[in-house]
Order: structure tokens, then sequence, then C-alpha cells
């Protein structure tokens, strides 16, 4: 898909500054510096031209071809400041970086100083290879979130030829309340919906109906079992837990009715909301519980559902 | 600006402590943190939260707020309504999410700053 | 309004040194303030920044799961730091203001800044 690879690097030209791609450790030289010193300097750091600053201000800037054309008539004792041109065409740190990349490409230039807005005071250096490497790492950090968006496994149903075929993928839900782990589950459905190209808002009601099925095994039961079945066109959510069981299954689908004691309050939690989020995220959604035994809730989301707006029209059975 | 003006101007429903609605506001909090607005409320506040179990009432009447005003037509449980009326603590209720509800509050003049 | 943009009014600070350039630009959709995890995931609309004083680790989960664009958390209020961890395994933006929950909302409001949809409360059949 070589269009959509334009767009995005597009994209993050624009996304870039100055400020997130140049050199920071910027070798100056002043105007009072000997041209003969010039040499080492720029073959020492291996530049071809440095900026020529006066108590922190830009004031010039000098470049390997100066030092040549000084070179060629016979190195007069004479200092920067009598060689260096004082018209310097700098960039500010928070200025996009396409509008520096314009500017190299209109003046030809290898580097541009770069200053900070208001001050003149030389914060870097920006080189058409600092560029191309900002891009570059961009990408490379922005390939981990493009994975996602194009899905390695978004055929998966299609290439198997069967009359019927499913996905079943389990996690394993620890009760004791441990916070720091719950919504594990959720986030690992996600991810692989997300994998098998579902669209993202049947996904994003999988994983919210998910985390707050997995929210309740963790702080009401000793643990349980999600069993999430993805066929073509629906998936299926397979929530069990052996106890203690809900008392009063009309109350627990109240929302605003939570049992949740004030520790589980401050942690954010015990809004009361749980199982009424899952029913506005599902399009069938069955709970079966008995004291003393166990829960059984099931949920159904259609692939591709047309719900814009969420509706509260799932089916109930209790 | 007094609490019955508040509650016309937004449409508030009251559903208990209707004798205390002359009461002034002073300021907003919003939190749904009862530690917090322990901790950090003051004196004459309109409390904004979804929070409906019935320590919301004695936190209120502790700090000496304004009032609560419940977001997302949230609806209060019994024992709430009830303690609320008991203490005379005016309970409110919005259908507009809490940031909408503080947004509009806050275009009245209702501050969340500290003095 | 981008993401700098709302920094500005709550005069808020990233909580992890990023570069910024990975999240300044981010355009805002809508708003919504809660101090309950599961009062968010009745929201809808990816997007949306969350202003919160709940610092725990699932306050990310519920950003991670409705695609949330940032987390602002008020008063003063810092993320624990395993919460940080999983911010940065998501890239989800997380900020701090100074500012109370009650007078962020207003100022973006104010702004005008929507809030986020939400699914209308009716009651259970």
């Amino acid at each position: 898909m070589p269009e959509l690879e334009i767009t995005k690097i597009q994209e993050l030209v624009y996304e870039l500054w100055v400020g997130d791609v140049m050199h920071n450790d910027v070798v100056t030289v002043t105007p009072s510096t000997p041209l003969s010193n010039l040499r080492e300097i720029l073959r020492d750091n291996r530049i071809s031209g440095t900026p020529v600053v006066e108590n922190g201000r830009l004031v010039g800037i000098i470049s390997m071809e100066d030092f040549i054309k000084w070179l060629c008539e016979g190195s007069p004792g004479c200092a920067v400041a009598d060689r260096m041109s004082r018209n310097v065409i700098a960039v500010c740190a928070d200025e996009p970086l396409i509008q520096a990349i314009n500017k190299l490409e209109r003046l030809g230039f290898g580097r541009l100083p770069v200053i900070k807005r208001g001050t003149k005071e030389v914060v870097g250096i920006l080189t058409k290879g600092d560029s191309i490497a900002g891009l570059l790492k961009k990408l490379d950090i922005d390939y981990r979130q493009a994975e996602t968006r194009h899905p390695r496994s978004s055929h998966i149903f299609e290439d198997i030829v069967a009359d019927r075929s499913s996905l079943i993928f389990e996690y394993d839900v620890a009760g004791g309340g441990d916070v720091e782990r719950g919504g594990a589950s959720a986030s690992g459905l996600k991810t692989s919906l997300m994998r098998l190209g579902i669209d993202p808002q049947t996904v994003r009601r999988a994983a919210i109906a998910t985390y707050e099925a997995e929210m309740n095994l963790m702080f009401f039961t000793n643990g349980g079992l999600i069993t999430a079945i993805i066929e073509s066109d629906s998936i299926r959510l397979e929530v069990t837990d052996d106890g203690p069981g809900i008392e009063n299954v009309d109350q627990a689908m109240r929302p605003g009715f939570s049992t949740a004691p004030d520790w589980v309050r401050e942690l954010g939690f015990g809004a009361g909301m749980g199982l009424y989020n899952i029913k506005t995220c599902a399009d069938r959604m069955r709970l079966d519980s008995t004291v003393g035994v166990g829960t059984r809730l099931e949920v159904e989301i259609l692939v591709g559902g047309k719900r814009e707006v969420i509706r509260d029209n799932a089916t109930v059975t209790a | 600006m007094k609490l019955s003006e508040i509650m016309q101007r937004l449409q508030l429903e009251v559903i208990a402590g209707s004798g205390s609605l002359l009461r002034e506001v002073n300021g907003g909090y919003a939190s749904d943190l009862l530690s917090d607005v322990i901790a950090n409320a003051q004196e004459r506040d309109l409390w904004v939260t979804l929070q409906t179990h019935q320590n919301i009432i004695a936190v209120a009447s502790m700090k000496e707020l304004a009032g609560i005003v419940l977001v997302n037509a949230r609806e209060p449980e019994v024992d709430t309504l009830e303690k609320a009326k008991e203490e005379n603590v005016p309970l409110l209720v919005s259908p507009l999410p809490a940031f909408e509800l503080i947004g509009r509050l806050y275009k009245l003049g209702i501050s969340g700053m500290r003095t | 309004m981008k993401l700098k943009d709302v920094c500005k009014i709550l005069e808020a600070e990233p909580v992890r040194k990023v570069d910024s350039s990975r999240w300044r630009s981010r355009e805002v959709a809508s708003c919504q303030a809660s101090d309950l995890i599961s009062d968010m995931l009745s929201f809808r609309g990816p997007g949306s920044l969350l202003l919160t004083g709940l610092t725990n680790i699932q306050v990310i989960r519920a950003a991670e799961l409705l695609d949330f664009v940032g987390i602002c958390f008020v008063r003063g209020k810092r993320p624990e730091p395993e919460a940080v961890k999983l911010a940065e395994e998501k890239d989800i933006p997380l900020f701090a203001t100074p500012l109370l929950m009650y007078e962020s909302c207003g100022r973006l409001y104010a702004a005008k800044l929507p809030a986020g949809t939400r699914k209308e409360a009716s009651p259970i059949a």
C-alpha cells in the first residue's frame, strides 16, 4: 500500500518539530576565534560549518567554504568575524520540521542553526541528516501502533475453509482484588480483536464488557474464566465462576446498585454500573446465578454493529 | 448566588432538602471520591458527583456544603434519600454528565478556585 | 482543540518527559470528568480527554479500552508508578494540573470543548 505509507510520512512531518530532531550539543565559535583555529574545530568535530555566537546570541555563521576561500587568499591573519556571513538564516526550535526542510531545500544549505524564539540564543543545529533520522525514528516508534491498524490476521475467516469456524480465546482471572493485575484480559482481547481486523467500535464494546466482567470476578469471586468465542459475525463472551453468586440479579442489574465496600469505592469502583455497562455493550446478555454455587454470564456482540449510538436494547434473561 | 437560582437556571430536579434551597453557594467542588471531598471541599461549596451512596449525605452535612448535585441522572439509593431528608441536605439531579454540568455552573459564575 | 492547548488552559505539565511531538498536536474531540471507572466506561467517543483524580492503573486501562486521547490528573495528583508504566506501553499521554476538578472542567468548557457523548441513562426493562 504505497499510497498509505506516503500519507503516513506526510502526517509525521507535520507532527515533528525542529526541537525534536536537532542536535543539542552544537559546536560554536566566537567572532574573535582566529581563523587559523577553525580547521581543527571543523575537523575534530567532523562538521562543515559552525554558528558564530557572541554572549549567547547568534551573530553569524562560518563554513568550510569561507575557510577554503581564506586559504586561497594566502591565509592572512584574521578572525572569524572578518569572514563569517552575518546574514544568517536560522530556524526556531518550536517551528514545524516541514518548514525547516523547505528552508534547507530552497537555500541549498546543509545545515541551519536553531535558535530559541525571541532570544536568538543558539540551542542546536539542524542538518538534513537529522531530519531524516528524526523521521525514521518516529516511523519506528509508530510502527507498533500502526501494527494494529494493519492487521495481520484479518483474513483468517476467509482463509479457512469450513461451514463454520470460530476462534476461542480463554483468559484466567484471579480473585482477591489485586487491582494492579485487573484489566489484562480485556486488554489482551482488545489487541487480539484489532489484529483480526474487527471494527474498532465493536472491539471497544467487547473490551468494555470483558473489563467489567473481569473486575467483577476480581472483586467479588475467588476467580474465574472468561472465554471469548469469535466468529466472522459475532463475539460471544462466557464468564464463569464458582461463587459466591448473586443474591438478587434484578437488583444487581440496576444502575447505581452496589454492594462494594468503601475501600473499593475509593479505588474508583463500586459505582454500581458494571453489569449495566455490560448490558449497554451487548446485543444479547444472559445472567444465571445461584448463591453458593456460582455465576455464569453470557454476552453476545454482533460484529460490525450499526449502532453509532449505543442503544439499550440487550435482552436480559436472568 | 442562591441554590434556588442555580436550580432554576440549570433546570435541576430537587429530590430532597427543598427546605434549604435559599442557601448561598460560594463555589463548586467536583469529585467522586469521598476522602477527597472530606479533605478539600469548603463550606458552602456545591458538590457535583455521581456517587449515590448514603455516605455522601454525611460528608455534605459534616463539611457544611451548600448541596449535592447528582449527574448523569443518577438516582440515589433509598437510604441516601432518607438521610438527605433527615439532615435537610439539598439533593438535586441533572441528566447532564459532570463535565457539562460543571461547565454550565462555571459560566454562571460559580468558581472552582480556592480563596 | 489540541492537547497542547489543553495543557496551556489547565496549566498542566506532562507526567512523562517524552518528546512533545509525540502528543502535542493530537486532537481532543471531547472531555469527560470522572473518578469512577465504570462511569468512564459508560462514555463513548474515542479521542476524548479524561479528567480524573483517580491515580491507579485501572484509569489507564479505561483509557486504553476506550481509545482516549489522554488523561489529565487533577488537584496535583500524580499517577502511581505502575499506571505510568502501562501508559508508556500503550502510548497514552498523561498530564497533571494543580487545578481542582471543578475548575479544570469550567475552564475547558469555557474554551468550548464539548462533553463526551454518553448513552442516555434509561431504566432497565
